[in-house]
């Protein structure tokens, strides 16, 4: 449990609380703001421009604090990686429909246009397509096709992160749910090259691998390892079996689909007393 | 004694008079990605108008160069060849001598607490 799920869980994960879905946060003081400015006109002057001042606001990369104090309190967004029962139980939480539309990391820096974003509440499609008519790829999602499109995402490899509008006393508002490689992925760059952690947290899991299981299963070259966009499996290919390292895991479990011997399962994150504050 | 360490990294200088409507360009950002390192992106100027002025199109709203994501920048300066309006400058850090330091952390990952308690990092 993150210290957001201490606070803000109500005795499960922050976002998987159907506190944090009640309409009433939609439009409450902070998580307004960060709703208004996501949904509408101002979105990219808003996500686009906090990626431009990365390099002014994080000038020491070994004392990224400040940055993840900004993300939380200024910007009022922040991302956390979850895996697909997870991302299928937010659905779930949620009301239909969902938009899903092209995601900002990829077209703003130069790479191929994808639907990545899916937002949750049905109240962001209307501001959307008022706001910004020339996004006419966007789409719209029944339940049924936003989990769909959280299972294709799953194989084809893209981890999954629920990303908050605002953290106030009232709760924490979970407001787009996004699927991105670590290659791609602008808050994810901010966490793994910034190292700034509130752009991207690690997940509330950790991939454990059955070295039984893994010793009998590929042998000579890991089908699994191509999936981890953390650099959180190390394989030996004296001993033949996949470790992985948990202080490097984000626990976004697209590694274990991928492993044809069953071999990899997600534990919680509070089983290794060491990963308590380790996020 | 006070100090204060700035990571070393290259800064990319856009004329954005020069470079103009950038979306219509983009060739820097192309080159860099290319490249590799993928620093330069691009942004509207400013939040474009709602209701009958709203653009249609993407191009038709104003954007700009930004550099960002500059610490993986390798100072190639692949942009700045491909710029034909010679919009960019490359300006690279002076070389550093590697300096003693102390990590710390003190983050809890929340700031705010359900209370209203505010717990921002220590900073002494
Ligand atoms: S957070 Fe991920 S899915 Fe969302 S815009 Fe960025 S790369 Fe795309
Ligand atoms: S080891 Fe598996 S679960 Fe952990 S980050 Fe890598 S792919 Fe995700
Ligand atoms: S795919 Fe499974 S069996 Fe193969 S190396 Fe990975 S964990 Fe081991
Ligand atoms: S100098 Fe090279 S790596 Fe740096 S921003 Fe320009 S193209 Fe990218
Ligand atoms: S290459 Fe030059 S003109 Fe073209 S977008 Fe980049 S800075 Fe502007």
């Amino acid at each position: 449990m993150c210290r957001y799920c201490v606070e803000y869980g109500g005795g499960t994960k922050w976002y998987l609380n159907p506190d944090n879905y009640r309409d009433e946060l939609y439009t409450s003081g902070a998580h307004e703001a960060t709703v208004k400015m996501l949904s509408g006109v101002q979105k990219n002057s808003f996500d686009v421009g906090a990626m431009s001042i990365a390099d002014e606001s994080a000038p020491d990369l070994y004392s990224t604090d400040s940055l993840s104090v900004g993300m939380e309190q200024m910007i009022g967004h922040g991302g956390q990686v979850v895996p697909l029962e997870d991302a299928l139980k937010i659905i779930d939480l949620c009301r239909e429909p969902f938009l899903l539309m092209h995601c900002a990391c990829r077209r703003y820096f130069g790479k191929t246009d994808i639907l990545r974003c899916l937002y949750l509440w049905p109240q962001v499609i209307e501001t959307a397509l008022k706001e910004r008519p020339w996004e006419k790829d966007s789409r719209i999602l029944s339940k049924e096709e936003a989990k769909e499109f959280e299972i294709d995402c799953d194989k084809k490899g893209f981890l999954h992160s629920i990303w908050h509008a605002a953290v106030d006393t009232d709760g924490i508002l979970p407001m787009v749910m996004c699927h991105c490689t670590a290659t791609d992925c602008i808050p994810t760059k901010f966490r793994v090259s910034y190292g700034v952690i509130n752009a991207q947290r690690k997940g509330e899991y950790v991939a454990e691998v059955d070295l039984a299981k893994c010793k009998e299963g590929c042998k000579e070259y890991p089908a699994c390892m191509h999936r981890c966009q953390f650099g959180a499996m190390r394989y030996s290919p004296v001993e033949r079996v996949m470790y992985i390292d948990p202080q490097a895991c984000f626990g976004c479990g697209l590694c274990r689909p991928a492993c044809p011997y069953g071999a990899i399962k997600l534990v919680d994150r509070s089983s290794y007393p060491s990963l308590v504050d380790n996020w | 004694m006070e100090y204060t360490h700035i990571t070393p990294r290259p800064v990319i200088h856009v004329d954005e008079e020069a470079c103009g409507n950038a979306i219509l360009c983009l060739k820097c950002v192309k080159a860099c990605l290319e490249a590799g390192p993928n620093c330069i992106g691009f942004m509207n100027t400013e939040p474009p108008p709602v209701g009958e002025n709203a653009p249609q199109r993407l191009e038709d709203i104003p954007h700009k160069i930004i550099s960002t994501v500059m610490v993986n920048c390798n100072g190639c300066g692949k942009c700045v060849e491909a710029c034909p309006k010679g919009a960019l400058t490359l300006e690279m850090p002076e070389p550093q001598v590697p300096t003693v330091r102390v990590q710390r952390s003190d983050i809890i990952f929340c700031f705010t607490l359900r209370d209203g308690t505010k717990t921002f990092p220590r900073d002494d």
